[in-house]
């Protein structure tokens, strides 16, 4: 039987983004349960943020072994940036890493992202989905800062959650 | 006047005379060495889980001190510390206690009855320590890379103080237990190369810093341990010449040549020179390095200092370590691999038997098993880690039977000597007019496999010792069987090459064999079915050729055969050579001048390619039903009875050639 090309890519592009949005919502759906076990006392936020902060350390232990600092500061700060920007495109966002202004700057631009779209779903204030990637980042390169004895820092400049229709955050090293 | 344990005369032996360098004396310290043959301390995971000896090892090491003939024969080296973060190896031995002292000596006298010099190493594992505890040591808390390591944390100066205090003790121990030498390893990832690399010492007391600073906890040691050995006890170190770490930031060479000098001024009486880390990215031990190719950083460590300098990685015939040590840029050839496929490899090579050895293959799985936590073994030596065990001995048989084997591959011929040295009567037959079964093919791929025909020739002159009939040239049909009657068949035929669908009638599908040995005509776009090794070689065969080669097979990844050790090298080898591989999938059906693929999950899709080679292989039933209507006893090996790898069919054959 030959192949139909499109009818191949059109199933594969669909089971791609049903597991996108799954991830999505997954994720929100464990948020529901750690709110409701840690009880009224417990700030939602506080508890994505600890979430952010634990996933991103083990989501920055994976990074280590595809880095490397062969090609210098430059490049190792640009495939840090991509690595990042491709975690996000794994979940469904337009992202990508570009090269900064200055020397040891990188921006991560995103364009297109599924999380604020399923956090509506669940009830979740914008604010927290901004500051949840914010803190993911910033978790992911603890590890990476300490491997390879590099400073590190990531910013959000904007944010899609908060009406300024992109995201854009700011990787750079840390001044001494 | 230097301290002799053991007189040895090498004059009148071959290998003496053939390899003049190998076999002259040499001073280490105050101990004279009468050759320049080191068996290195190697990990075992034999010992018990609590650290203590077992005869197991014991019988490990005996074996290894009669192949040193004299020379240099090192146990494993011991963690040092109650609290377990040293310890690399669930059955690694330990000497934190006065209590390992007894169970050491065992191995010490053990060695010394072979009347070779005991080597004793003091080895805490640092960064990929603590086996069997949540978390390890180092100078710094710098994160794993690999998931499979236990993190690090720093240690305190007093913590680095006990660390000294515990070599020492260790030390001393080891020199109570009877050993003669004393080694202190310093490689790989261990607790002494962290303090020594700037990648994972980022200390800012007197234990950081430049390199003197980092150098500073491994002088401590070394000066701690001569202190405790006396005058004729040696002190050596293993250190990294490189440490292949430049992609995390590590050590420059020239760093590394300044431990060697720190290492010199503390005391240490000789340095064996390694490089690389468990971590590194590089090969540095596999088949795909020529031989010899490290040779060059013994020499400029010879430039460095003025100790003996010893070496082992990659040399793993005599001749190239003896002209190193004629041209005086080397002085020890130490061993490691070599040994655990062949115990008395250098006994072999002074007794001119060279012929005899059964030569490592470089396929690592040694070490696959000991990060797996299992005890060692080897790919090719099947007696190895079971020298201790009476039944992996062959013995004289009762009542000689006559053996028909069918198939001359790795499998039949290991069977074959083994059953003939035992007192069977062995005819051996093949269709093929050479042995070496599918070996011969396999040896052709690129990377070094054509090292595996060692084995093929090793078994070869065994088979020959051992007085085995040989039938090369005759194929054994139902007819044959019938007229000989034999009391045994062995059936070592290879495994089967099924046809896929849709190929009758096509004559670009061509197998494997037919590829290596050049009797296929193969296009220049080609699809490989079959992503295990014989797949993933002949892929790399044809793309060395500027073929592009496609990979499709049905195992969830490539190489799912190969040991994880060796199998990195084979996935970055595929991508070096721009060879797309398609795991978990099938080949749904051929058409023309394309596949179509299917996923497992049922998406499809097409590859061009002019030509299919099929790599698959199944058991190989031929002649089976034969033999049992003749009420012959049967025994079916190798990959006739499932298709696997050279290990399997050498650990096959060598079983059944001792149960037959």
């Amino acid at each position: 039987m030959p192949v139909n090309a499109e009818k191949e890519i059109t199933k594969l592009w669909r089971d791609l983004h049903s597991a996108q949005a799954e991830i999505c919502k997954t994720y929100y759906r464990w948020r529901e349960v750690a709110v409701a076990v840690a009880g009224p006392d417990m700030k939602p936020m506080d508890i994505a943020l600890k979430a952010a902060e634990m996933m991103g350390k083990d989501m920055g232990k994976s990074l280590l072994p595809r880095l490397n600092w062969l090609k210098g500061e430059e490049a190792f700060l640009m495939n840090l940036g991509r690595a990042l920007a491709g975690t996000w495109v794994t979940e469904g966002a337009l992202a990508a890493a570009e090269k900064g202004e200055k020397p040891g700057e990188v921006f991560i631009r995103c364009t297109r992202c599924p999380w604020p779209t399923a956090a509506k779903e669940f009830g979740v204030p914008m604010e927290e989905v901004a500051l949840t990637r914010e803190r993911l980042f910033q978790s992911m390169l603890q590890d990476v800062s300490v491997f390879f004895n590099i400073p590190l820092k990531i910013e959000m400049l904007k944010a899609i959650p908060r009406g300024e229709g992109e995201y854009l955050l700011r990787l750079s090293k840390e001044e001494g | 006047m230097a301290k002799v344990l053991f007189e040895w005369d090498y004059a009148s032996y071959p290998g003496a005379k053939a390899y003049p360098n190998l076999f002259k004396p040499i001073q280490l310290g105050n101990l004279m060495v009468p050759n320049r043959i080191k068996y290195a301390a190697t990990e075992d995971n034999l010992n018990d889980h609590n650290g203590f000896i077992t005869d197991a090892d014991i019988a490990y090491m005996r074996s290894r001190a009669e192949g040193v003939v004299g020379g240099l024969c090192f146990m494993q080296g011991v963690y040092m510390d109650e609290a377990r973060k040293g310890q690399g190896y669930v059955g690694q031995a330990a000497c934190w206690d006065d209590k390992y002292v007894d169970g050491l000596r065992r191995i010490a006298d053990a060695i010394h009855s072979e009347k070779a010099i005991a080597g004793f190493q003091l080895m805490d594992c640092g960064r990929v320590g603590a086996v069997e505890v949540e978390s390890g040591h180092g100078p710094s808390t710098v994160p794993q890379r690999l998931r499979i390591f236990k993190p690090m944390f720093e240690m305190t100066n007093a913590e680095v103080k006990e660390m000294v205090r515990q070599h020492v003790d260790a030390a001393r121990r080891g020199v109570e237990a009877g050993f003669d030498v004393m080694e202190i390893s310093g490689i790989v990832g261990y607790l002494i190369s962290n303090f020594l690399s700037s990648y994972t010492n980022r200390r800012t007391d007197e234990y950081g810093g430049d390199i003197r600073g980092r150098c500073q906890a491994m002088m401590e040691i070394i000066q701690g341990v001569k202190e405790v050995c006396g005058p004729d006890i040696p002190v050596g170190i293993r250190l990294c010449s490189e440490e292949l770490l430049n992609d995390v930031r590590g050590n420059t060479p020239e760093e590394s040549m300044e431990t060697y000098r720190m290492a010199e001024e503390a005391g240490a009486d000789y340095i064996s020179c390694t490089l690389g880390w468990q971590e590194s990215i590089y090969p540095v031990i596999s088949r795909d390095i020529p031989q010899g190719n490290w040779l060059y950083l013994a020499k400029r460590a010879k430039e460095h200092v003025k100790i003996p300098i010893q070496m082992a990685y990659r040399l793993f015939t005599p001749d190239k370590p003896d002209k190193a040590i004629g041209d005086g840029e080397l002085d020890f050839w130490e061993m490691c691999r070599s040994m655990i496929a062949d115990p008395l490899m250098p006994k072999k090579v002074l007794e001119g038997r060279e012929e005899d050895i059964r030569h490592c293959v470089a396929c690592n799985l040694c070490l696959a098993r000991l990060f797996r936590d299992a005890p060692m073994t080897c790919y090719i030596n099947p007696r190895c880690a079971h020298e201790h065990d009476d039944n992996f001995t062959p013995k004289p048989v009762e009542d000689p039977k006559e053996i028909m084997i069918v198939g001359a591959g790795p499998s039949g011929m290991e069977c074959a000597y083994v059953a003939a040295q035992r007192g069977h009567e062995v005819h051996l037959y093949d269709k093929r007019s050479e042995v070496g079964g599918t070996l011969l093919e396999a040896s052709h791929a690129p990377y070094g496999d054509e090292e595996l025909m060692t084995c093929v020739n090793y078994q070869k002159t065994m088979c020959e010792k051992a007085g085995v009939n040989f039938h090369l040239g005759e194929e054994v049909t139902e007819q044959l069987i019938a007229d000989e009657m034999p009391d045994s068949v062995v059936l070592a035929t290879g495994p089967f090459y099924p046809q896929i669908e849709g190929a009758a009638g096509r004559d670009n599908v061509v197998n494997v064999l037919d590829v290596m040995n050049g009797k296929a005509q193969v296009g220049d776009t080609v699809v490989v079915y079959g992503n295990r090794k014989p797949g993933i070689g002949v892929a790399l065969f044809l793309a060395k050729q500027g073929k592009k080669v496609t990979l499709v097979g049905r195992e969830k990844t490539a190489g799912f055969d190969v040991n994880p050790s060796f199998k990195w090298r084979y996935m970055i080898y595929l991508k070096q050579n721009g060879v797309m591989a398609y795991n978990d999938c099938d080949i749904e059906a051929i058409n023309d001048g394309e596949i179509i693929v299917k996923t497992f999950d049922g998406y499809r899709f097409p590859v061009a390619c002019d030509t299919v080679v099929v790599s698959e292989r199944e058991a190989n039933e031929s002649l089976k039903k034969t033999v049992q209507s003749e009420g012959i006893e049967l025994f079916v090996i190798g990959d006739a009875l499932v298709p696997r790898n050279l290990s399997s069919a050498v650990h096959d054959g060598y079983r059944i050639g001792l149960r037959i």
